[in-house]
């Protein structure tokens, strides 16, 4: 059982509060994300867990054993946590061949020379790279160089694998392979895994559980499909997902017994399921946000649809992106590349309403 | 062919007379110091000699054999030393924080701008109370302290190029400070080291100040102090010293024909990241 467990961590950086009071349960064999735009302190968080990072604040468990916590005085060094870091520019030392590269942290460990040769020639036929033990980092490519810095942490069979945006310096193509393979390589070893990055895609992608970070200050943790489908706050509603959830400004009020947003360019009545859930609100003002796919077209009004014009069509393979503009604001919608629009053309747009979301507008929080 | 424009010319022009005003010395010490004593009277200095003898040459060495194998001996090992110690020290400074790393830094900077005459007293001092005046290991001593400085500011600006995140891996990987050093640094260091060697070299074998104060007799005399030993007090045997200066000469020539490839790749180094 080789848990992390986070309790209020805080670093800063001169003013600068880089990570903020983060609380982390990672079990046992998850393949963890910490997601965010750059500089929200992901990496930060993971330096710490590596101890390569002092924390101002807080305490982190690795395996249930106490390895940080400036209050107790404690902080085990890096090489004592039985962790293996891959890094976003690979870290390959280049003075040695990826033999030697592979095999660095085993020699550091004096392990013999029998188990050193048996542990790499193990690991580079794990991860396909036999014929290259005798290269030198310089000769080889960007996708190599990434499986020799997976082979460097592999080899010596770490309780934990913590990796910063491993895949970020991959063309697009070599990234959506490399991101296949690290999942299955993950199944194959079961070992937990902290994951960092700032791709959402890759985020849902391979996450077992994401967590979104944002300023330092923890989000939401879920798995991908609940973090797409249930969005805490605005922030996590619209950094997960592309095109972007759709957000439209409105007021919450009451009219006869009914809950409605008045969105100014319509109204839109709330169905039953969100009023149920919103019995207590007040009347302010919200946010509406729908995803693209959950809006269908219509030629003729129809009632809760918003009226909105067409300005432009990006036909995607197998599917059709329709960008629309009511009043000040603009969408997207994706439908059928079958589906009969034109540009200029008035159009309804009719939301799916079991997947609407609202947001308070001044805390950001959803209220369903 | 395509005849060349007259700035091209007047520019080849100027060349060559720089050209020639720098070697015009060096090619008259090399004349002179293979004249006879006949020859150094009867002859203008950039004439070449009417009967070519190597008489001076031994001569000159006679004298300064043992200030020369002085001056080697301590030039090596001042080199050798004040070069690991910068590269360990430009190590600490530039990967490893501690608080006032910053000051420590500075405080090395400046050292690099103390000049030689100001310690003069109080290296004379210090070396007799320890006695190592007139003595091969006071000059390496001396000469390895005053290089630290320097060498210290170019390894750390040298390792300062070197990505954090390596020194990170080596660390998760379990490899401890020394271990990180001796495993990753050093083998990634002899750009610097050349750079370093070869300016420690140069400028300790050039020494005259140290070497003057420090030695006394011949027990400890450097070469560069020989040297103006050879200029005698009432007459002046112009192709002995000569000879002299060209065997004092003669070491740096050979470091730079031996290192001067690796000099221009270790000034390189750090422009182009590898």
């Amino acid at each position: 059982m080789v848990k992390v467990v986070i309790k209020n961590l805080t670093k800063k950086f001169g003013e600068v509060i880089a990570v903020k009071n983060l609380d982390l349960d990672i079990k046992d064999k998850e393949f963890f994300i910490l997601l965010g735009p750059s500089g929200c302190g992901k990496s930060t968080a993971l330096l710490c867990i590596a101890g390569l990072i002092k924390p101002d604040e807080g305490e982190i468990w690795l395996d249930n054993k106490l390895v940080t916590s400036p209050e107790h005085d404690v902080q085990v060094p890096p090489q004592e946590r039985e962790v293996a870091m891959v890094f976003q520019d690979y870290a390959l030392y280049p003075h040695m061949t990826v033999y030697q590269n592979i095999a660095f942290p085993l020699e550091v460990r004096k392990k013999s020379k029998g188990e050193i040769e048996k542990g790499v020639k193990a690991t580079a036929e794990l991860l396909g790279i036999p014929r290259l033990l005798d290269r030198k980092p310089k000769q080889l490519s960007g996708g190599q160089r990434q499986r020799v810095a997976l082979g460097r942490a592999i080899v010596r069979e770490p309780k934990i694998f913590l990796m910063d945006e491993p895949l970020a310096n991959l063309d697009a193509k070599l990234r959506v392979r490399m991101r296949i393979e690290l999942k299955k390589l993950h199944q194959k070893l079961g070992t937990t895994t902290v994951y960092v990055t700032h791709d959402q895609v890759e985020a849902m992608s391979i996450g077992d559980r994401v967590a979104v970070l944002k300023d330092g200050v923890l989000q939401q943790v879920s798995t991908p499909k609940e973090l797409y489908d249930a969005p805490r706050n605005i922030f996590v509603a619209g950094f997960i997902g592309s095109p972007a959830m759709n957000m439209l400004e409105g007021n919450l009020v009451k009219k006869n017994e009914t809950l409605m947003i008045d969105l100014e360019v319509s109204m839109f009545e709330l169905p039953t399921w969100a009023e149920e859930k919103m019995k207590e609100a007040k009347e302010s003002k919200v946010i509406l946000g729908f995803r693209p796919e959950h809006i269908s077209l219509a030629k003729k009004y129809q009632k809760n649809a918003i009226e909105a014009k067409v300005d432009m069509l990006e036909l995607i393979g197998r599917e059709l992106h329709v960008h629309l503009t009511a009043g000040e604001c603009s969408f997207v919608a994706i439908t059928m590349p079958t589906e009969d629009v034109k540009v200029g053309e008035n159009v309804w747009m009719v939301l799916d309403e079991e997947k609407i979301h609202i947001f308070d507008e001044k805390t950001g929080e959803a209220l369903i | 062919m395509k005849f060349p424009r007259p700035r091209r010319i007047l520019l080849y022009a100027l060349l060559i007379l720089f050209a020639f005003a720098f070697i015009l010395p060096f090619w008259t010490c090399i004349t002179t110091s293979l004249k006879t004593n006949q020859d150094v009277k009867s002859t203008v200095p950039v004439e070449p000699p009417t009967s070519p003898t190597l008489e001076p040459w031994m001569e000159a060495l006679n004298i300064m054999e043992k200030p020369l194998l002085n001056s080697l001996t301590f030039t090596l090992l001042a080199t050798i030393f004040s070069c690991f110690i910068g590269s360990i020290n430009g190590y600490v400074l530039s990967k490893i924080r501690f608080k006032g790393s910053d000051m420590v830094f500075l405080f090395f900077a400046i050292g690099i701008f103390i000049p030689y005459q100001i310690v003069l007293i109080p290296l004379v001092l210090t070396m007799s109370r320890l006695g190592l005046y007139n003595s091969i290991e006071g000059l390496i001593l001396t000469h390895t302290a005053y290089g630290i400085p320097v060498c210290t500011l170019l390894f750390r600006n040298f390792y300062k190029e070197i990505p954090d995140s390596l020194i990170m891996a080596a660390k998760t990987d379990g490899a401890g400070t020394w271990t990180i050093y001796r495993r990753i640094l050093l083998p990634l260091s002899s750009a610097p080291f050349v750079v370093t060697g070869v300016l420690q070299f140069t400028s300790i074998w050039n020494d005259f100040l140290f070497g003057l104060v420090l030695a006394r007799g011949t027990e400890a005399l450097p070469a560069s102090v020989a040297l103006a030993n050879l200029k005698g007090t009432t007459t002046a045997f112009w192709n002995v010293q000569m000879a002299g200066a060209l065997w004092y000469a003669l070491p740096v020539v050979v470091v730079y024909l031996i290192l001067g490839k690796y000099l221009i790749k270790g000034y390189m180094a750090g422009a182009v990241k590898g």
